[in-house]
């Protein structure tokens, strides 16, 4: 065994003792705090995706001909096939929130201030390619909603002045939804976003690590306690737990509330209630509020104040010293999101 | 909290996540359950049928499903297995690089249901065509239609109405049950059936010059011609000179046995003022049974054998063709096999049968016994042992005994005596050779086509009121209160019109018949009569008003 | 949000300068022999409750990605027993699209009658083709040659080509085939 150990130790050069210092970043104590998990929860959600994604492309197939049957083989016939569906989309649905929440609290205890303006870009990057990820698996199923939801949203795309038109072809392979877009979405879906997003952690990971986890002080805190603890085996086992914690929920909710099969896409008809997935009723409902292109000049611009804010937020208490007005531009972000959200949820049209 | 704490957290949220799991599994096997119960084989789709499944599964998916749903489907027979045609035959063409025929004929199905057609060939539901020159089909081709196509008299608003088919009710009636005699248009404007082709024993065409002038469309497609397709007549004459047409039982494209076991699949035909079989088994016993023990009937059993899948209550397929625990489940698809009587014409005949299966109606008794291949007690016989499965023997024999007696009853009171007064009124030239001219015509044809066998056939099947109120009653009085002063008439019409030996006779016949005992009452009054009934009475109940 | 926060910077995170030592993490320890113990014990639990939870996940996906079932197979009518003469063959298509030579070799009208041979070849699973010139099926992947009845005659295949069961009833030809891969 020794002789082994040393055979590889002379082959692959790592000092297992450095290693283990290398990934022992002192934790702060405040992690200690549940809520402080949720960056974790979305890695540890993503690498679940991955891992039953890869499982559903086994029997998935990408062509509008056999798309939606292979989907109900994987729902009906294979073995476990429904559970592991049921699993995947939960834990998109339970990933993208972790997200939202994750992005809240970061927001909240202005822990994307400086130095750390360019991770809560990377961070948004993240969103985006998130969202993107949930539209392209939704898409995947090929039921009448999917396909109404993938059509409307990428005729959305139309809308943007100059390239609105590129987007929407380089989107679907075509004018309209053809025989190209599904493998589009698929690959999209599968390999690009994914492989994105991996880089993109890569570097959310490795600027925190650099940076190190901003610290917080409480009020309860006590004056003399130790102000780190270890991030191997004390966090790690923490986010172990919350690992399991995770895959209890969604075998439950998989299982409860199992992922179904609505009718097949059918080009001809669209159906009378068309909603896309929760996480988009915010801009379903903006749309329907102003006229196309206005909403999604206006949601652009949103979205790239989000992306520039650490900056602006800057300039804002560079000027007043003390400003709480994050605090209020977040309160009313906030607000208004979930106002959308709900509005959408609860009327048909 | 402390490592320790986490590690032994982490021991029970991982049992946690087990038993998480375990609820998946026992739903992993719920669902197998499922699945397994609800069992549907999977259709194959035979590869030379493979093109026409996904063609005509988007253009005509109601047909794909039925067939998608039937036995041949899951046995591997596809499309092309029925509807493949041969080089030469008149009705093939080049479909999409499969020569094929649009019609299905008992030939065609009999590649493999051998047994089935040749029974199917000599029942009396093969004959059902040889109607086209009839005395029914004189009524819709001339009495209510028109033999030629005639000129309309006064515009239709909303419609450009050119000519008018006289035959209109002779092709949507009559021959819808009967069978058409298949046509095709052909290219000088008239219709080509196997008269024309003169199909071999093949079923291919002799006469190549009449293929020739078979009109074809566009795509080399020969046109059927709508007074004869489409039709799915029990009598059918195909081009091919098969007779008949299976999907007039076991409708296209599931060809559904289950559906031919059911009263209602005849009734397409078997219904009306003439023959209300339907209606009659509805009214009897077995009809009501049927319909409150329905879904104890196992109707979709593969054999469906009386005694062995079900007992509950007999259709008209259980007595008549389908096979049952007497005779080793045979089924028949000669309906005639076990049927004693024939009360379609006037007068019933026995069903004494010759080796072409045709009622022998020879009355010399030596040479009839010569002619009978299949004698009516025999068919008897064998209807007896579908009625033993559920009645006794002296039961089921008491049962014929009625029947035979109201039969007997009818032939000899009034169909006999009806049909002697028209034939001596025919002889003495007192009316046309012509039908339907003559209002004693319209009365006879009613009284035997219509009334007469609600009487025979009410009573072959226990409907009581179809035997007396809508049979024998109306027989009665269309006999006395029509037939005979109608008779009557003509007779003094002829003695005023110096035609008096013709007159004499005719009331001749009326005087011996009326003077016969069973009418004499109809003469001489029945009071006498009634006191006997009344005497018979007050024996059996005692005098009204008296003790009892 | 109710507690008062304050963000900080923390140090530069180089564990290698003055990074916290293992271990210094505030535990009150207990007897430290007992607490190896128990340390070790719990360690124990928790490797065998991820063992057990993860495990049984990756049963399931393994369970998953085995085939779901065995082919089906199913009995489908080919033609009228008559339609082959003897002496004659067939070539039939299965739903899958696979070729089958239906050849007749007697007259008895039985099944026995017919041999229906798969063009699969027994040896790389390489379609083979019949060659009328030489009576004899040839597989282009490495010059297998098969006799009429399917019986291997040179080239690597030591096994024949294989046959698919036949049934006869009532005079109709049945073969049975593999359902799988059919819509």
């Amino acid at each position: 065994m020794s002789m082994l150990i040393g055979w590889l130790k002379e082959r692959i050069p790592v000092s297992g003792d450095r290693l283990r210092e290398m990934t022992n970043e002192p934790v702060p104590n405040h992690l200690r705090r549940w809520w402080f998990c949720l960056g974790g929860t979305p890695a540890y959600l993503f690498v679940v995706q991955v891992v039953t994604g890869i499982l559903l492309a086994f029997y998935y197939q990408p062509s509008s001909r056999t798309a939606y049957e292979s989907v109900r083989y994987i729902t009906e016939e294979a073995a476990f096939g429904w559970y592991l569906r049921g699993v995947h989309k939960w834990a998109a649905t339970l990933m993208i929130a972790a997200v939202i929440l994750h992005q809240m609290r970061v927001y909240f205890t202005g822990a994307y201030r400086k130095p750390r303006e360019i991770n809560w870009m990377v961070g948004m990057c993240l969103l985006v390619c998130t969202l993107m990820t949930g539209f392209t698996g939704y898409s995947l199923v090929f039921e009448q909603l999917s396909y109404w939801g993938a059509t409307v949203g990428a005729n959305i795309t139309e809308n943007v002045p100059v390239f609105g038109t590129l987007m929407k072809r380089m989107l679907l392979g075509g004018d309209t939804y053809n025989a190209n877009t599904l493998s589009r979405f698929f690959i999209l879906h599968a390999a690009v976003l994914p492989v994105t997003i991996v880089l993109l952690l890569g570097v959310h990971i490795t600027l925190i690590r650099l940076q190190g986890v901003t610290e917080l002080e409480f009020e309860d805190q006590e004056p003399g306690e130790q102000k780190h603890f270890n991030f191997f085996p004390d966090h790690f086992l923490t986010e172990l737990m919350i690992g399991l914690v995770l895959m209890i929920l969604l075998s439950v909710l998989a299982t409860a509330l199992p992922a179904e099969m609505g009718p097949k896409a059918d080009p001809m008809s669209t159906p009378e209630v068309i909603k896309p997935e929760w996480f988009f009723y915010v801009t379903f409902r903006w749309l329907k509020l102003f006229s196309e292109t206005t909403a999604i000049l206006s949601m652009g611009f949103i979205a790239f104040l989000m992306f520039i804010w650490p900056l602006v937020d800057g300039a804002i208490r560079k000027r007043w010293k003390g400003s709480e007005a994050s605090v209020w531009v977040g309160l009313f972000a906030v607000i208004a999101i979930v106002g959308l959200t709900v509005w959408e949820a609860f009327v048909a049209h | 909290m402390t490592l320790t704490t986490k590690k032994n957290l982490i021991a029970a949220l991982g049992g946690l996540f087990l038993v998480s799991l375990v609820l998946v599994q026992w739903r992993e096997v719920q669902r197998r359950e499922h699945e397994a119960g609800r069992g549907e084989a999977a259709i194959p789709v035979p590869a030379s049928s493979q093109a026409c499944v996904d063609c005509h599964g988007k253009g005509t998916p109601g047909i794909v499903a039925h067939w998608t749903g039937s036995t041949h489907a899951e046995k591997g027979v596809g499309c092309v297995d029925c509807h493949q045609a041969e080089k030469g035959d008149a009705d093939g063409f080049e479909h999409y690089g499969a020569h094929i025929a649009t019609i299905v004929t008992p030939l065609d199905c009999s590649r493999c249901h051998k047994t089935e057609y040749e029974e199917f060939a000599h029942s009396h539901h093969a004959q059902g065509g040889k109607i086209l020159a009839s005395l029914d089909n004189f009524l819709a081709e001339t009495v209510e239609g028109h033999r030629a196509p005639f000129n309309p008299h006064s515009p239709t608003p909303g419609m450009e109405v050119t000519q008018v088919n006289g035959m209109a009710s002779a092709f949507s009636g009559c021959q819808q049950c009967h069978g058409s005699k298949v046509g095709f248009q052909s290219t000088d404007g008239g219709v080509i059936t196997l008269d024309d082709l003169k199909p071999g024993p093949d079923g291919k065409p002799t006469v190549p010059e009449a293929v020739e002038r078979i009109k074809k469309d566009g795509t080399g497609r020969p046109l059927f011609h709508a007074s004869t397709w489409p039709n799915t007549g029990i009598g059918r004459l195909n081009l091919d000179g098969s007779k008949g047409s299976c999907s007039a039982c076991h409708s296209r494209h599931d060809f559904s046995p289950r559906r031919a076991r059911q009263p209602e699949n005849c009734g397409k035909c078997h219904l009306g003022p003439d023959h209300p079989q339907e209606e009659i088994y509805n009214e009897s016993k077995h009809g009501v049974a049927f319909r409150d023990l329905r879904e104890k009937m196992n109707l979709d059993a593969k054999e469906w054998v009386l005694g062995k899948d079900y007992s509950a209550a007999p259709t008209c397929a259980t007595c008549h063709m389908s096979g049952h625990m007497q005779n080793g489940g045979k089924v028949t698809h000669d309906p005639g096999e076990r049927i004693s009587w024939t009360n379609r014409p006037p007068i019933s005949r026995r069903m004494d049968t010759d080796e072409n299966h045709a009622i022998v109606t020879e009355t010399d008794p030596a040479k009839r016994r010569a002619l009978i291949k299949d004698t009516s007690e025999e068919k008897r016989t064998r209807m007896k042992q579908v009625c033993n499965h559920c009645h006794t023997p002296d039961y089921v024999n008491a049962f014929y005994q009625q029947y035979d007696d109201l039969v007997v009853l009818y032939n000899e009171k009034f169909a006999k005596p009806g049909q002697k007064i028209m034939d001596t009124i025919l002889k003495q030239g007192l009316r046309t050779k012509t039908e339907f001219d003559e209002e004693i015509e319209w009365t006879w044809f009613y009284l035997w086509h219509h009334e007469g066998r609600r009487a025979r056939h009410g009573a072959s099947m226990m409907a009581p009121d179809y035997t007396h109120w809508h049979g024998m009653f109306e027989v009665a009085e269309r006999f006395y209160i029509h037939l005979i002063p109608q008779a009557r008439e003509i007779a003094h019409k002829a003695t005023e019109g110096g035609k008096a030996d013709a007159g004499k006779a005719v009331d001749a016949v009326i005087d011996e018949i009326l003077a016969r005992p069973e009418h004499k009452w109809f003469s001489e009054g029945a009071e006498g009569q009634m006191d006997q009934i009344r005497k018979a009475m007050e024996q059996r109940y005692g005098k009204p008003g008296g003790a009892p | 949000m109710s507690e008062e926060v304050t963000p900080t910077t923390p140090p530069p995170a180089d564990p290698s300068q003055d990074g916290p030592a293992p271990g210094c993490h505030a535990e009150t320890p207990a007897d430290p022999e007992r607490r190896g113990f128990l340390g070790s014990l719990s360690s124990l639990a928790m490797a065998g409750g991820l063992a057990a939870g993860y495990g049984t996940f990756g049963c399931f996906a393994a369970r998953y990605l085995y085939p779901a079932h065995a082919a089906a197979t199913g009995w489908m009518f080919v033609c009228e027993v008559g339609r082959i003469a003897p002496g004659e063959a067939l070539a039939y298509k299965l739903p899958d699209g696979a070729k089958v030579v239906i050849a007749r070799q007697g007259s008895s009208g039985a099944a026995e009658d017919f041999v229906a041979l798969s063009s699969v070849c027994p040896h790389l699973g390489c379609q083979v083709h019949w060659e009328g010139q030489n009576s004899r099926f040839f597989c282009p992947c490495h010059n297998g040659t098969f006799d009429p009845s399917g019986n291997p005659t040179g080239g690597p295949p030591k096994e024949p080509l294989p046959r698919y069961p036949l049934k006869v009833e009532d005079g109709l030809l049945f073969i049975e085939v593999p359902l799988e891969g059919l819509a």
